[in-house]
């Protein structure tokens, strides 16, 4: 039934390397084929063909779905029977026939167990004869001539078989471990053991007999030892020999060749198998022969450790080759071991390890080795078999297949490429550590995923063929348009080397010109052949050329290199070149993976739409930047919020290493200067990363979607290599639930393999986004010392005071505590002037503008605080400021009834020197009062007691004051002055008020000349919309810092005294208004947009804009037109709040 | 000193904390918001916002006084406005004008109301105001031609600060755009058409603006950062919310790598910048009127 050709196992391009292969999917059981070419790793999916020769091409997928992990898998030993494979799948075993077509593979199905099978052995004799063992107590021995059941069952009765072995060279002779004991069998004697093993201290999980002792045995245990039995030897049950190791031991084999064993730990070990010499502890035991303690027992003296599966290791296998027919023993031996990182590993033997082991190489044979064709089943068999004929029809049904006829083997070929890794070097120890391009293999595969616009209809690595289709902007019409191109690339066999360029062929095309096609030819020529020269791999550039991008053609930067290279090839081992060339011709004729490629290979767009949505938009035009990876923003409490993609330094330190190893450099020693001269930052910088480094988020496409599969598979690998051990019911439930299949099947791409793999990119660095982890973190950072302000200054200062020099020399007090010492000085000088302006506050007043004078000072310190964009002191500023003026109305109010004069002069004047009157002032008046209660009807009635009059202009706008301030402050018994419109003269309600205490008192011209500028407006009127931005600012910012009382306190006193500056501004206005509206008394203001006591008219409910009138007793507003109006028919308020408005103003129309 | 690590299965684009630095929401390339309990040193993961189809590129909390609610923008051309209500996260409103990724968004200074500015590499930005009776009229605005990549707010101030006090103060509410033009743009509310008008086009950079971030301060000068591509960051500054911008650049030479994006401190002093060489420096403008390194963070 073969359609192979017979190859040669000395044309393996594998053998004799290390090589990893990363196959997820929670296999459990492996096993090889006797030619060693081929090896099966079983799962609940079914089984994969892996090709040792050619890891790159896909496995061949049979398809076997069961809910029951498989035990064991075995492939005939026999070279009568190279294709039969038998798995378990649970209590029943499956033989496989790898001839025929992969949805009708299964030969027979063995039932005859009532619960799980646990182990499988061939006869190593009989090839149609093998032993089972199960749960269920019994061994099974079987004869495939004769399937339907089993020719010898025996039972031990008590406990589960682990284990089944036939002896190798008595073909009737088997061995099973139940539990603690080992049981050996003759078939001849039924159901009576031959022997009974008894000696273990816990369950035996591994018999091996010995291939060339006859009678010779071992067994390892959960105990941790390896026992030694001779069961022949008189009969004796007693371990001829013991070794104690550190972990409990899965499995223990004898070796294939010289005189020695392997054992490998089920938990612990450092996830090693570990190789010991029988021979060397017999000297050892013959020492202390004499001690009879000693005599049965050595510790584990491993002659070599395989180490390098960051998982345990679920099975190891040998793998090997001889010449044909040979009648010299010249086998060579080679690793395999499988672990539950999910990847499939080979190791090569040194040499000396066979002289441990004593095994004589080519020594002269008694009797020939048996020959096994070299062939490969990796390949899909096309079934011509008639299904009718087949008498295990029935069987089958019951075993269901899923697997379609058609797209049978469609497991991606490019993420089966990424999880193949081999190494030139035969050393298997540092082999898995470096990542690099290795081979053709693994560029295509890197490139595979750098450029997922790219699709790879056929790649065929072991011919050298890639066929691959694209878009790319060699339009000649217009530059933007993308036009299809495909791309045939035959790659040499000794790619990369000098001379050895890929030839290119494009397809011929309508929409190509033959212009640019010859353009397109020659330039890739050319990067071929500059990047062969210096042995580069150049398909990457190639494809950046092809898509459109600059390609740096100057490889001058690495002057170095080629020099470094020479050195490195001449390490090289050739061989590999000319073996490889060998098997590559000798695929070429078989069917190649190329059919089923076609298949495989789908636009990345249409194949998973849901990992790309593009929302329907043309990339081409999408202008979306790339995003962001960190960032840092401020928090509303001043701190630092910072995020960024994580990337620990190794890593860092690693791509710096990479940058040369895109190279294909193998330099190691990260120290030499040559390193660090080429790559430091500011090189890097220079280089113009900005220009490379992608705009637009869908440059990244390509690369962000190498990284999200390479997440999603292998958080993906993590959780099924998880299931595989998980209980079945679990696994039941998620099959059923998910589409398990699509899950499992895609080999593992190791997170860190692709991200090195993308930092390889040597143009821009940066775009390999691949080489970016998830891993990300968000940190938040204080920087209190960077700010001026201050939360624990906010804490503790004053704000508020009836004496500001008090407040000031608190302030500075706190400021020198915290180690402000420009602010503490700037305090400190407020509170002397504050002090002496209070201590004399007459005469001082007239030195306000001088640079000695207090309102000189505020507006340079506030000058100096914006430069240095203090919030906190600006408002602190301004707080003074306020604070001066309220003391100074509280003064006047309530302190200093009986000093008028200084009241008057605090308060009433007003700092516009402009519109100051030249004729004689007669009158001031301060109306003072003591005022203890709140009553609003009282104190209304007090305002008319405080007739002031007197000057035009320069009054306080007492009635504005009430209106506003005294609604807010209601508390307060603050009360101004009121003032009557009547110019220079008393008006009688001044007689009629009841009033308090009222005191008029005349001041002299020359005085009051001499006030240009009263102290209550320490602030130009043109700051203080300034100053009131910033209180409101640091109002805020005491907001978010959670001092919300501090808060109120400072919009408090600015609301005061803003109000209060603020309809200072008005009284030209308003006395314009007055003059022209003798005839009604009312008080006119000019409006503010943002007044809170203006609102609607109550009268014609219209916005007011203009004159108006606001009644002092109910706060009611009215325009002056509409007052007019409304007062000529009534005197209630239009509002119908019952207030009688022109009554408090007596007032009538 | 909070330290959240692979908060995210993707990268982070944006992390903010809400007004009272108690919680923190982030979102990520892996489609998600995730919200995060903020006490102290300790965080605790509230919830996660699944509904964007793309990345999601910011968010923004809302004044508190509207409520907790978390606006997100995203490369499938959408905003989502989220909102809190007893512990539960609901989407509340999906705003999708726009035809292509919406790269920023940001909530209008309270005073304003519930009003959202939104980018969008489609070229335009919008501004939506969701009023009262639960209507938002959009206002879309064709900013830059080849895409926007950020838009910022202005702080509330007010026009005509000084002398004639006559005249009523106006309200000056303003926001400023970048865009893969290269240009950075200022535009104005006027009060009487009640549209957006250009107030100003800055022409200082040689690559896409990244990001633009209007400083906060309400000092006399009115501060603007831009960041772009071309690895510069320049500052514009305004006297008096009048008058021409002056262009300082903070530093005289290149960043080693492009830069991302720009945040002020809250009362305006440092600005921090971030770029692409995963690093975070601070700057501060010293009394000369030249900007200094005042810090620096690395992962």
């Amino acid at each position: 039934m073969s359609i192979h050709q017979k190859d040669d196992p000395y044309k393996s391009s594998t053998f004799g390397k290390s090589l990893s292969l990363k196959v997820d999917g929670g296999f459990n059981a492996i096993s090889i084929n006797p030619s060693a070419r081929d090896v099966v790793l079983a799962s609940r999916q079914g089984l994969y063909i892996i090709d040792l020769d050619d890891p790159f091409s896909p496995p061949r997928w049979l398809h076997h779905e069961t809910p029951w992990q498989v035990a064991d898998v075995q492939w005939s030993p026999h070279p009568a029977k190279p294709y039969w494979i038998v798995s378990t799948s649970n209590q029943k075993a499956i033989i496989w026939n790898l001839t025929r077509s992969s949805s009708n593979a299964i030969e027979y199905a063995l039932h005859g167990h009532t619960r799980a099978i646990t182990d499988i052995n061939f006869n190593p004799q009989q090839p149609d004869i093998l032993a089972t063992c199960s749960v269920d107590t019994y061994v099974h021995a079987w004869d495939l001539r004769s399937p339907k059941r089993p020719f010898y069952s025996t039972s031990p009765w008590r406990s589960s078989a682990s284990q089944v072995k036939w002896n190798f060279r008595d073909s009737n002779i088997l061995a099973s471990s139940h539990d603690n004991d080992v049981f050996i069998w003759d078939l001849r004697n039924g159901s009576t053991p031959l022997s009974k093993l008894e000696g273990h201290q816990s369950s035996v999980n591994s018999i091996d007999f010995n291939r060339t002792g006859g009678s010779e045995i071992m067994s390892s245990s959960n105990d941790g030892t390896v026992k030694f039995w001779n069961y022949q030897s008189g009969g004796s049950t007693e371990s001829t020999r013991t070794v104690r190791t550190e972990f409990p031991i899965w499995r223990g084999r004898y070796l294939p060749f010289g005189n020695g064993y392997c054992v490998m730990p089920m938990v612990g070990g450092e996830n090693s198998v570990y190789m010991m010499s029988l021979d060397q502890s017999e000297d050892d035991l013959s020492e202390t022969k004499t001690d009879k303690n000693a005599i049965n027992s050595t510790k584990l003296q491993p002659i070599y450790t395989f180490k390098g599966h960051s998982d345990r290791v679920i099975d190891f296998l040998w793998r090997s080759r001889h010449t044909y027919d040979t009648m010299i023993d010249d086998r060579e031996f080679e690793l395999v071991t499988w672990s539950k990182d999910c990847s499939l590993r080979l190791w090569p033997i040194a040499d000396i390890l066979y002289n441990k082991v004593n095994f004589e190489r080519n020594k002269r044979l008694k009797e020939k080795l048996p020959n096994y064709e070299y062939i490969t089943y990796n390949r899909e068999v096309h079934d011509t078999m008639n299904f009718n004929d087949n008498e295990y029809k029935r069987i089958k049904e019951t075993f269901v297949t899923t697997s379609g006829l058609t797209n049978m083997n469609n497991v991606d070929h490019l993420n089966w490429l990424s999880g193949v890794r081999m190494n030139d070097q035969n050393t298997p120890d540092d082999l898995f550590e470096q990542p690099k391009l290795h081979n053709l293999g693994e560029e295509v595969s890197a490139i595979g995923q750098k450029f997922p616009k790219v699709v790879f209809e056929k790649i065929s690595v072991s011919t050298g063929e890639i066929l691959l289709t694209m878009n790319g902007p060699w339009s000649d019409s217009n530059p933007d348009e993308y036009i299809f191109l495909r791309i045939e690339i035959n790659v040499p066999s000794y790619y990369p080397h000098r001379g050895n360029a890929p030839v290119f062929k494009i397809e011929e095309n309508g929409n190509l010109t033959d212009v640019k096609k010859q353009e397109i030819l020659a330039k890739l020529n050319e990067i071929g052949k500059v990047y062969t020269d210096s042995d580069l791999y150049c398909l990457e550039q190639c494809l950046h050329y092809l898509l459109g991008e600059k390609v740096s053609m100057d490889l001058d930067d690495n002057i170095d290199e080629p020099l470094f290279y020479l050195d490195v090839a001449n390490s090289v081992n050739f061989d590999e070149f000319s073996t490889m060339s060998e098997s590559i011709e000798s695929v070429k004729s078989t069917e190649s993976s190329s059919d089923s490629g076609n298949n495989i290979f789908t636009n990345p767009f249409d194949q998973n739409p849901e990992t790309r949505n593009t929302f329907g938009r043309n990339l081409a035009f999408d202008t979306t930047p790339v995003p962001n990876e960190c960032g840092a923003i401020w928090t509303p409490t001043g701190k630092l919020l910072c995020f960024f993609s994580t990337e620990s330094k190794p890593e860092r330190k690693q791509r710096n290493v990479l940058k040369l190893t895109r190279d294909n450099l193998m330099i190691k020693d990260e120290s030499k200067p040559i390193t660090k001269s080429l790559y430091d930052d500011n090189n890097i910088s220079e280089k113009g990363i900005a220009n490379s480094r992608p705009k637009r988020y869908v440059d990244t496409f390509s690369a962000n979607d190498a990284k999200s599969r390479a997440t999603d598979v292998t958080s993906d690998g993590e959780s099924t290599s998880d299931d595989s051990f998980g209980s079945f019911v679990d696994d039941w439930n998620d099959i059923v639930g998910n589409d398990i299949v699509v899950r499992t099947r895609i080999p593992t791409l190791l997170g860190n393999f692709a991200k090195s793999f993308g930092s390889v990119h040597s143009e821009s660095l940066k775009t390999g986004d691949s080489s970016r982890t998830t891993k990300n973190i968000i940190i938040t950072k204080d920087f209190y010392s960077l700010f001026q302000e201050d939360i624990r200054l906010a804490l503790k200062y004053e704000i508020m005071n009836e004496h500001p020099d008090e407040m000031a020399r608190h302030n500075a007090l706190i400021a020198e505590r915290y180690g402000y010492e420009e602010i503490s000085h700037c305090w400190q000088i407020l509170s002397d002037l504050l002090l002496a302006e209070r201590e004399q506050s007459f005469t001082s007043f007239t030195w306000n503008n001088n640079p000695l004078g207090i309102k000189w000072f505020i507006k340079e310190a506030i000058k100096y605080f914006e430069k240095e964009s203090n919030i906190q002191m600006l408002a602190m500023l301004c707080c003074v400021a306020a604070n001066l003026f309220i003391s100074k109305t509280n003064s006047a109010d309530i302190y200093n009834v009986q000093e008028s004069y200084e009241s008057m002069v605090t308060y009433d004047l007003d700092g516009e020197h402009d519109i100051w009157p030249n004729e004689v002032h007669s009158q001031f008046s301060a109306g003072n009062t003591i005022q203890s209660q709140n009553d609003s009807f009282a104190r209304s009635k007090l305002l008319y007691s405080y007739d002031n009059y007197s000057v035009q202009s320069e009054e306080m706008a007492g009635n504005v004051y009430q209106t506003t301030v005294g609604r807010t402050m209601n508390s307060r018994h603050v009360l101004p002055p009121k003032r009557n419109s009547n110019i220079g003269l008393q008006t009688p309600t001044s007689h009629r008020a009841k009033v308090a205490h009222v005191s008029v008192e005349l001041i002299e011209d020359v005085v009051l000349k001499s006030f240009k500028n009263p102290v209550g407006n320490i602030l130009d009127s043109s700051d203080i919309k300034k100053c009131q931005l910033y209180i409101y600012q640091y109002a805020k910012l005491l907001f978010r810092w959670g001092l919300p009382y501090k808060r109120v306190e400072l919009l408090k006193i600015s609301i005061q005294a803003i109000a209060e500056h603020l309809h200072e501004n008005s009284f030209d206005l308003e006395d314009l208004n007055r003059v022209n509206n003798n005839t009604i008394e009312i008080n006119w203001v000019s409006t503010y947009a943002d007044d809170k006591a203006v609102s609607n008219c109550n009268y014609c409910n219209l916005k007011i804009k203009g004159s108006m009138y606001v009644c002092g007793g109910c706060q009611h507003v009215l325009h002056a037109d509409c007052a007019k109006e409304w007062w000529a028919i009534g005197n209630e308020c239009p509002s119908g709040c019952g207030c009688h408005c022109p009554d408090r103003y007596n007032l009538c129309s | 000193m909070v330290s959240i690590t692979n908060a995210h299965n993707d990268l982070i684009h944006d992390a903010v904390l809400d007004y009272y630095g108690k919680r923190l929401a982030t979102c990520s390339s892996d489609k998600t918001i995730k919200i995060f309990e903020v006490e102290g040193e300790n965080h605790k993961l509230i919830d996660t916002l699944v509904g964007h189809e793309g990345p999601v590129w910011r968010v923004d909390w809302a004044h508190p006084k509207f409520g907790t609610i978390l606006a997100s923008c995203s490369y499938d051309g959408k905003v989502i406005i989220w909102k809190e209500e007893n512990g539960k996260w609901s989407q509340i409103a999906t705003h999708a004008v726009h035809s292509a990724s919406v790269n920023s968004v940001q909530w209008a200074p309270h005073e304003y109301g519930v009003m959202l500015l939104a980018a969008s590499s489609d070229g335009k930005v919008s501004i939506i105001e969701f009023k009262e009776t639960g209507t938002s009229t959009p206002i879309v605005i064709d900013a830059h031609a080849i895409g926007v990549n950020s838009a910022c707010w202005a702080p509330v101030s007010y026009q005509d600060v000084e002398s004639d006090s006559n005249k009523p103060t106006k309200e000056l509410r303003r926001f400023v755009t970048g865009g893969a033009d290269n240009l950075v743009k200022i535009w104005k509310y006027d009060n009487d058409t009640q549209l957006y008008v250009l107030e100003e086009t800055l022409n200082g950079h040689s690559d896409w603006v990244r990001d633009v971030a209007w400083s906060p301060s309400v000092l006399l000068r009115s501060y603007i950062a831009s960041v772009s591509q071309d690895r510069t960051c320049v500052i514009w500054s305004q006297e008096n919310n009048k008058g021409p911008w002056k262009k300082t650049e903070v530093k005289q030479d290149k960043f080693p790598d492009v830069l991302w994006r720009a945040s002020w401190s809250l009362s305006g002093n440092i600005l921090a910048l971030s770029g692409g060489d995963n690093k975070v420096t601070l700057w501060k403008e010293n009394l000369t009127g030249n900007w200094e390194p005042a810090g620096e963070v690395q992962q």
